[in-house]
């Protein structure tokens, strides 16, 4: 895992809406925001007020209607298809609420799967993917399948399988929302620590204040629009 | 890790259900293989059949007789070398479900027009010296296990007599083509002859069908036109074929099997494609957020898509495999069976490499078409709403 800097994050003009039946629900209209490069940010805001959409945009897993989100010198949002997902493979990790590990995959095997779209060959994969699950401390559970791990153990590969391809932003929407609030704070910890030590940009979601302090930032959103950052 | 083996993985996710999936396609695939090879069988043995042969039967059934008096009528047609008398005799060996074919024949030209019918020549001397011998196929006398010597009774069901009848084996034949069955006995028809005219036994008289070897010169057609047409008047009248035509016409007898068995596959096919699209739609719609996790990982479209199509594929080439392997493994069984089943025996029953390679190619089809809806779903999926999906 290296310590490269990462690429800071700028959203300009961003416009996103959805369409809910014959409404037209607007998300975003013309968001501004900057992220530092290796900063730890937590979203907060009501439901509906645009946190996951964001990191969905910036991960390229959802469009923008308008506006440019660039990370680094990427502007992610003129890319499309496999260029979008070439880049997605190499820059970003995902972290999800409900850890959605692949059930019938060991937690290594979960965390090498990324590693599959890395120009490596399969020692350097299986080794990239235990360096990953010693980083979480997991090494000893390799072998076992999500339905064998605890909650917080479950949400520790998943963040080995986000750092594995060492990207440059970890986006992780509400990653101790179905956690305890022991794991959660392993999680957190985790995270913050991938920030200061690793200098990865990450991007978090959540609606636990707790969770927040561990961020670096907080910035609070509502209806779309960014109404309030204070540092934690 | 490679993306094998997540595609194995996800194979096996639900076991039963992969097992009964697979349990289907190697069914219908063994079903198919069977079917085919049953009519590449038959196909085979019309067409190994020698076209120096050509075959008179009445031309209004081949249950009606002829008169044994065209015997040397025909002998005297041009072209014409040798003509055997036939008889179908339709004995049974102490029980019905023991059928077997036995014919009376005139040995000496039965063994000189039948080329395929291998005989030790010591053996062949020793049919035609006794009356009451007979000579067996090595298929049926392994299913009895019957050797030189024994005495075989037969009960007449057509022919009839006091008692059985009884029959001496004096040689075992090997067949050497697939027309000539080695599932049967055949019998001096003179023996048959003289109990009839002794009145020692009760049955039809005449002659059931006449088999004519031609010369090497002559023409099957114009050789066959002129048997008909000599007794076009009566008084009985004749219809003459080449031997591939008149097994041709045994085979269209059995209500025309081929066609049916035909649809028969066709529908096996189409129920396992069906099977298999059911299966891995099910299996699609509960890996919604795999898919949209794969693509989070930076997995392209296409990737996601080769995923589904890979798994269609490894069931049903696995099963088509499985299939396969049962059908090479069921040949000997097959033949045992079939070689010995009134009316369709097939003692050549073999499973040919072109039925091998179609049912392979029917499995890579199947699994494409199961696999394909899939696939263009996956590639389709919005990520995003993809991990929202609730399954």
């Amino acid at each position: 895992m290296s310590t490269k800097i990462s690429p800071e994050i700028v959203i300009e003009g961003l416009r996103k809406s959805y369409s809910r039946g014959a409404e037209t629900v607007d998300v975003f209209e013309g968001l501004d925001l900057k992220f530092a490069a290796g900063d730890f940010v937590a979203l907060m805001g009501p439901s509906g007020s645009g946190k996951s959409t964001l990191l969905n945009v910036v991960g390229g897993l959802d469009r923008a209607d308008s506006g440019r989100v660039r990370v680094g010198d990427t502007d992610v949002t003129s890319l499309r298809g496999d260029a979008l997902s070439a880049w997605r493979s190499r820059h970003v990790g995902f972290i999800f609420q409900a850890f959605n590990l692949i059930p019938v995959l060991t937690a290594k095997e979960n965390v090498e799967l990324p590693l599959l779209l890395q120009p490596l060959n399969a020692k350097q994969r299986s080794e990239q993917a235990d360096y990953a699950l010693e980083i979480v401390g997991l090494a000893d559970r390799a072998k076992h399948r999500p339905s064998a791990l605890s909650g917080g153990q479950e949400q520790r590969v998943a963040i080995a399988r986000a750092i594995a391809t060492d990207p440059d932003v970890i986006l992780a929407d509400e990653p101790t929302g179905d956690l305890d609030r022991q794991s959660a704070d392993a999680v957190l910890e985790l995270l913050a620590r991938l920030s200061k030590d690793l200098g990865k940009t990450v991007l978090m979601v959540t609606h636990d204040p707790a969770a927040a302090a561990f961020a670096r930032q907080t910035l609070y959103l509502e209806k779309g629009i960014f109404v309030e950052r204070s540092a934690t | 890790m490679s993306l094998f083996r997540l595609i194995r993985r996800n194979v096996m996710r639900h076991p039963v259900r992969s097992l009964l999936t697979l349990g289907a396609a190697l069914v219908a695939m063994f079903l198919l293989v069977f079917l085919r090879s049953v009519l590449t069988t038959l196909d085979d043995s019309v067409k190994s059949v020698a076209t120096n042969r050509i075959v008179t039967q009445s031309a209004v059934s081949l249950f009606v007789n002829l008169p044994a008096s065209y015997q040397p009528k025909i002998e005297g047609i041009e072209g014409v070398e040798s003509v055997c008398r036939f008889q179908w005799f339709g004995g049974v060996y102490k029980e019905p479900q023991n059928f077997f074919a036995q014919f009376a024949v005139d040995p000496e030209t039965m063994l000189a027009q039948y080329d395929e019918c291998q005989i030790p020549a010591d053996q062949a001397a020793a049919f035609k010296a006794d009356r009451r011998g007979c000579i067996i196929g090595e298929t049926l006398a392994e299913r009895f296990g019957w050797k030189i010597g024994d005495r075989v009774p037969i009960l007449g069901t057509i022919f009839t007599k006091e008692g059985a009848w009884e029959f001496d084996v004096r040689g075992i034949y090997r067949s050497e083509r697939a027309n000539f069955d080695a599932g049967t006995m055949y019998f001096h028809f003179d023996y048959l002859d003289e109990m009839l005219e002794s009145e020692k036994a009760e049955g039809p008289r005449g002659v059931g069908v006449f088999i004519v070897k031609l010369s090497d010169e002559a023409d099957p057609v114009a050789v066959s036109d002129a048997i008909d047409a000599l007794f076009a008047g009566g008084p009985q009248r004749t219809r003459t074929q080449t031997e591939a035509a008149f097994q041709a016409g045994f085979i269209t007898m059995l209500g025309n099997v081929p066609s049916f068995l035909g649809w028969i596959g066709g529908a096996v096919f189409f129920a396992l494609a069906l099977t298999l699209i059911n299966a891995m739609l099910i299996s699609s719609s509960e890996r919604i957020r795999d898919t949209g996790v794969m693509k989070a990982l930076g997995f392209s479209n296409r990737t996601c898509g080769l995923v589904y199509l890979g798994e269609s594929l490894l069931l049903s080439l696995t099963g088509g495999l499985l299939g396969l392997g049962l059908g090479y493994l069921t040949v000997q069984p097959m033949r045992q069976t079939l070689g010995s089943t009134p009316g369709i025996a097939l003692p050549f029953y073999d499973v040919r490499t072109d039925t091998a390679v179609m049912a392979v190619a029917a499995a890579l089809l199947i699994g494409l078409l199961a696999g394909i809806a899939p696939a263009l779903r996956a590639a389709r999926l919005d990520p995003a709403e993809a991990l929202r999906a609730e399954v």
